[in-house]
């Protein structure tokens, strides 16, 4: 499979502190993969730097082989990097219908084939039946999916979701779980995904890279991520 | 399915439309059913609607606060004046000039002012100050270079004449023939701005007044479309200029202000920032109801203070305005899409 997104070398520094360390990191196309460490390592800050909302201090974002590092939120956007934020970043006020549509507005879909494209991602993320309601009086979990709708509706070909779960109850969590392995699947996107949920993570069955200091400490699968003495060390054993 | 909020899509509009069906149709049958004062001042409150319009589009679809809208009203407003004067002799309409150059002008300056204002970041309530700003400049301007726009004694103004070639000359010095024109600018004006608003440019600026953050991830150039939708308004505003002045055949200082910019500003509110409709009529009742309170002996020394009280009452009572509240009394509850606020 081909390379969708490389970072070579990223680091942040914030004044004194470092956010992330020379991270090196690869993406291919049709990847899931979750990325997980303990809390001030770095995390955020990285998906950060992928969406635009953080400039890194050195290093290199590669997207579809094409240097992104310097270009802006709304222009990386455009080219397909979508990103869910850790707190719902949706439109409250408007209706379940209207923040898909917004998203289909970004795309270049004419105005003809849009009300079909909105249905067809409410149907996705199983919203089709509140297409009426205000944003605002969802739950909090049917809130992560319209924003993950949303996404899809923008066209985003690498999702970057910060703790997609937050919030959810376990039944939840699983569908989200379910969600996330048949986007990849049948729309063949990409995602990197931020989470706490020990079980999540297991049920994604998604390769895993772990974030300690800033640094990439270590990646690999699942099973071979909960062996690692390192990681209990840091990580998992104090979860 | 048992929705607590609906939002109403369609329904809402239609309501509107024949709504404003109503309102223009009722402006259009004045002139015949009257004349005097009321058909001769009418145009210029429609006018100050079309003013206020500039605002609510502005304020209440984009969620961005303007007291500049009189520097915009001015610029039109000077322009027709100055360029009437001025361009003489030729074999163009010198009106028709003024009022493309008002109109530009407004909506050149307004894109220019929200290019740097909005690429630069500068929001809410700095916005508003920079604004604020603007009117002082223009009204100071205005003030000073007295050889050109004649100072504090204002500018006299022609009113224009219609012409068509060689084909047709309509002087708009009677009040019902210029009643009419400037309805008939003000209805293509009106169905224009609501088109707009209602279509894409319009969702994605309701868009950006609910959540910058998530149009900006979503790839809209969120500046970009502040600054258009500020130049929109501008624009708006510069039209309406250019008309009063032909119409009450003066520019003056006094309509280029921080207090007439405020006026603007409370005409919305009372009349409803999130329609179009609604403010356009709230500048007419508004505007009409200062000049009457003012013409009676007794209350003449309290009449701002009755439309200070007004105004309180207003922004207590039903924050949606007048628009808001024939909305919620129209039944169906919600506010839709412009809800919210």
């Amino acid at each position: 499979m081909a390379e969708l997104l490389v970072i070579e070398g990223l680091t942040k520094r914030f004044r004194g502190l470092v956010a992330n360390n020379d991270v090196s990191f690869a993406l291919a196309a049709g990847e899931l993969r979750c990325i997980i460490g303990p809390n001030g390592a770095g995390k955020t800050t990285f998906i950060s730097m992928i969406s635009g909302h953080v400039v890194p201090t050195s290093g290199r974002i590669l997207f579809k082989s094409r240097d992104i590092t310097k270009l802006p939120v709304h222009l990386r956007a455009r080219i397909g990097i979508g990103r869910k934020f850790q707190t719902p970043t949706v439109f409250d006020n408007l209706s379940v219908y209207e923040n898909i549509e917004l998203a289909v507005l970004a795309t270049p879909t004419p105005s003809r084939g849009r009300h079909a494209r909105i249905m067809r991602t409410l149907d996705l993320v199983r919203l089709a039946e509140q297409s009426d309601r205000m944003v605002g009086a969802l739950a909090h979990g049917q809130r992560q999916w319209l924003e993950i709708g949303i996404l899809l509706a923008g066209e985003a070909q690498l999702l970057l979701l910060d703790e997609p779960t937050a919030g959810m109850t376990a039944e939840e969590t699983h569908s989200t779980g379910e969600l996330l392995r048949r986007l990849v699947r049948e729309l063949e996107l990409s995602a990197i995904i931020i989470e706490h949920d020990i079980n999540f993570i297991r049920d994604l069955k998604a390769p895993v890279t772990v974030l300690h200091l800033g640094r990439v400490l270590v990646e690999g699968s699942f099973a071979d991520i909960e062996r690692n003495e390192q990681v209990r060390s840091v990580y998992l054993g104090n979860a | 399915m048992t929705a607590e909020i609906q939002p109403a899509r369609r329904g809402v509009f239609r309501r509107e439309d024949v709504a404003a069906l109503a309102v223009f149709l009722l402006l259009a049958a004045i002139p015949l059913a009257t004349s005097g004062y009321v058909v001769y001042i009418l145009p210029q409150y429609m006018l100050l609607g079309v003013l206020a319009m500039s605002l609510a589009l502005l304020w209440g679809h984009g969620g961005i606060v303007s007291f500049g809208q009189a520097a915009f009203f001015a610029i039109g407003a000077y322009a027709m004046g100055l360029v009437m004067k001025h361009l003489t002799g030729m074999a163009i309409n010198s009106a028709y000039v003024g009022i493309l150059v008002g109109t530009v002008g407004g909506g050149v300056t307004a894109l220019l002012i929200g290019y740097f204002l909005f690429s630069a970041g500068v929001r809410a309530a700095y916005f508003v100050v920079a604004t604020l700003a603007l009117s002082i400049v223009v009204e100071q301007t205005v003030k000073s270079f007295s050889d050109i726009t004649g100072g504090w004694n204002g500018l006299y103004v022609d009113r224009m004449t219609v012409t068509l070639g060689s084909w047709l000359e309509l002087s708009l010095f009677d009040d019902a023939p210029i009643y009419y024109v400037v309805l008939a600018v003000v209805v293509p004006v009106y169905v224009i701005a609501t088109a707009l608003m209602r279509g894409r440019f319009g969702k994605i600026v309701v868009g950006i007044r609910e959540n910058e953050d998530r149009m900006t991830a979503l790839g809209f150039n969120v500046p970009m479309y502040k600054t258009l939708v500020f130049g929109l308004s501008g624009l708006l505003a510069g039209v309406a200029g250019s008309f009063y002045a032909t119409h009450a055949q003066f520019a003056h200082p006094v309509n280029a202000g921080v207090l007439f910019s405020t006026q603007v500003v409370i005409w919305v509110a009372i009349g409803g920032r999130h329609s179009l409709l609604g403010s356009f009529v709230g500048a007419i009742v508004v505007a009409s109801l200062s000049n009457y309170l003012s013409s009676i002996e007794e209350i003449q020394n309290y009449w701002p203070l009755v439309m200070g009280l007004i105004f309180i009452a207003v922004i207590v009572l039903f924050r949606g305005g007048l628009a808001g509240l024939v909305e919620k009394l129209a039944g169906k509850g919600a506010h839709g899409r412009a809800a919210g606020h």
